[in-house]
């Protein structure tokens, strides 16, 4: 109960972690790559001498190995992020990044352009299909009356029910052989494809929504106890909940976009830190946030080189891991926000 | 504000509320004297949570307005009016393992900004505020874990943090043993006395008339009668809103009314 990690030593223990993880991932995999070489090959991208790497090696840390890792500790934090506000803002422990139909969104954009034979604009379809779907619950929520969480979340449901089918319809009518492979992959989760573009999209999406977001872990607070008691803290309960849902989509949205939908990250990890943070959010989003990171560059890790030659969706290694996580926790019944 | 005396206290006036087509509150006037404690009462389902509410600023009426020493609550910003105002909801739940601590913490809010820190010494107000509710030795425990009594005393605390001059709370006396009654209500006169202006709804007619400088009786939606308490709690007015026979006699220690029912 009292024995809670304090933020000021948590955080530069992970912080440490994460750094570590992402070196110690990138040196992982078919070609063997020294430490050394990674910081010397780091250091001469960004200005600080010449890489002593021959250019294949050096392009294997810097166009493909690096990215990808990077990718996946920004996604990772992200969706932690994400899911530590949903669960708080709609009070429901089981919330998770996707709940407002927003993965189903994506998948449907995703497999609409893959199909077309666009897969270069699949970041950007992803997106819109995440936000299109979004507004579709928002608008099925506000035309039950008043919108609140349980409504939102039902009309989600729907929403995302309905993605679902017509990305099936879609698949089933239309895909064969290599496209089929390349979709399926895409909608269990997968990092194989991250190169900058996409750690820029997963940064740009961090700096703009995911830190703000972080600033606001003292209203987040203020939920604990529902709507009339947040307000009666002085807190603008609307809007403090529209600008934290908006938020948390451009996030979710963005990590989509280049990953897919990564399951159980965004659902466990805010538990799994909260058992060791507790539940202030002030604590409990950054450190979700490096937890989620860390998680996610092992994941992908494991889920690149586990199968050497082939890769696994790391969709598929984030469910195999996160799915027993999320029994334990229910079956030790703890209260799960 | 303009020092006229007619303005201290809260003032509602014309106050409607809805709930879709439903009429909750019709056209309520009403008004709390600053530093008294007054009671909100009325038969179940009168509306008396529904006003409060309102009164407290954290739901808009349909029409109305709320007013306190001359300043209208509604127009107030959020956090400037969460330190004046405090409300204590029935029956406060939560599915978070936060302690006792961090949810009295909670009642220093609108004493913070999201990039600045208390403006007081917030861990000294918080302890202050367990110590007056005599929940000190719960600090540390999850709030989920403990009784319905305690639950109240720590929402009472949190309140207290938020060091209001106005307080309202919604039957603060649910789930107490009757020891732990006499002790919040108490409690809620010393406040009064140091100038706390002070609005519970209570559904215990003895409680409130033992302990209320003022009533406001409240029934299907419509104020029926308000007053000084000991004027206005009178056997016609109790057998007309509640249907029960009232003897009201006079507490010798006390000097207040002492009220003994019976089926008519």
């Amino acid at each position: 109960m009292a024995r809670r990690l304090p933020l000021a030593v948590a955080a530069p223990v992970l912080g440490a972690a994460l750094v570590a993880s992402i070196v110690v991932a990138v040196t992982i995999g078919p070609a063997d790559i020294r430490f050394d070489e990674v910081w010397a090959s780091i250091a001469s991208h960004l200005g600080f001498g010449v890489s002593p790497l021959p250019l294949l090696r050096d392009g294997i840390v810097w166009e493909l190995r690096l990215p990808r890792v990077l990718t996946a500790a920004a996604v990772g934090a992200g969706l932690a992020i994400a899911g530590a506000v949903m669960q708080a803002i709609t009070r429901n422990p089981l919330a998770d990044p996707y709940l407002l139909g927003l993965s189903s969104g994506a998948s449907l954009g995703a497999v609409a352009v893959l199909l077309l034979g666009a897969a270069v604009l699949l970041p950007l379809a992803a997106f819109l299909g995440a936000m299109v779907a979004l507004g579709l619950t928002l608008l099925l929520a506000s035309s039950l009356g008043a919108i609140t969480p349980s409504r939102t979340v039902l009309a989600g449901l729907a929403v995302s029910a309905l993605a679902s089918a017509i990305t099936s319809l879609v698949i089933f009518w239309t895909v064969t052989g290599d496209s089929y492979r390349e979709i399926l992959g895409w909608l269990l989760g997968s990092l194989a494809g991250a190169r900058w573009p996409a750690v820029t999209i997963v940064v740009i999406a961090i700096v703009i929504a995911g830190i703000p977001i972080m600033l606001t872990g003292r209203l987040l607070d203020a939920f604990a106890f529902g709507d009339v008691s947040a307000a009666s803290l002085g807190v603008n309960v609307s809007a403090t909940r529209w600008a934290l849902l908006a938020a948390s989509a451009l996030l979710t949205g963005a990590m989509v976009s280049v990953s897919g939908s990564i399951g159980f990250v965004g659902l466990i990890l805010p538990h799994a830190v909260r058992l060791i943070a507790g539940p202030a959010h002030r604590a409990l989003l950054p450190l979700a946030a490096l937890v989620g990171a860390i998680f996610l560059v092992w994941a992908d890790t494991v889920a690149r080189t586990a199968f050497e030659p082939r890769e696994l969706p790391v969709g598929i290694v984030t469910a195999i891991i996160g799915a027993p996580i999320f029994a334990l926790l229910l079956s030790r019944r703890r209260r799960l926000t | 504000m303009t020092g006229n005396s007619a303005a201290d206290g809260l003032e509602a006036s014309r106050i409607s509320i809805r709930a879709g087509n439903t009429v909750l509150i019709d056209g309520v006037d009403c008004t709390i004297p600053s530093g008294t404690v007054s009671a909100l009462i009325g038969p179940n389902g009168a509306g008396k949570s529904t006003l409060l509410r309102t009164l407290a600023a954290v739901q808009q009426p349909a029409t109305g307005t709320v007013a306190f020493d001359g300043t209208d609550l509604f127009a107030m910003p959020r956090r400037e009016r969460a330190r004046l105002v405090a409300f204590v909801e029935q029956d406060a739940t939560t599915d978070t393992a936060m302690t006792v601590t961090s949810v009295v913490g909670l009642g220093r809010l609108p004493h913070q900004s999201l990039f600045r820190d208390d403006t007081g010494d917030s861990a000294t107000i918080v302890a202050a505020a367990l110590h007056t509710v005599e929940m000190s030795g719960f600090a540390d425990r999850e709030f989920a874990s403990l009784s319905g009594g305690e639950r109240q005393r720590v929402m009472l605390a949190r309140a207290l943090a938020q060091q209001p001059t106005l307080l309202l709370l919604d039957e603060p006396t649910n789930h107490l043993d009757i020891g732990a009654q006499l002790e919040v209500l108490g409690l809620l006169g010393r406040l009064a006395a140091n100038g706390t202006t002070v609005l519970a709804a209570l559904h215990d007619l003895g409680l409130a008339a033992s302990y209320s400088d003022h009533v406001i009786v409240l029934r299907a939606g419509t104020v029926v009668a308000a007053g000084r308490t000991a004027e206005t709690l009178t056997p016609e007015l109790i057998r007309e809103v509640y249907g029960v026979h009232a003897t009201v006699l006079h507490n010798p220690t006390t000097g207040r009314p002492v009220i003994a029912l019976s089926p008519l």
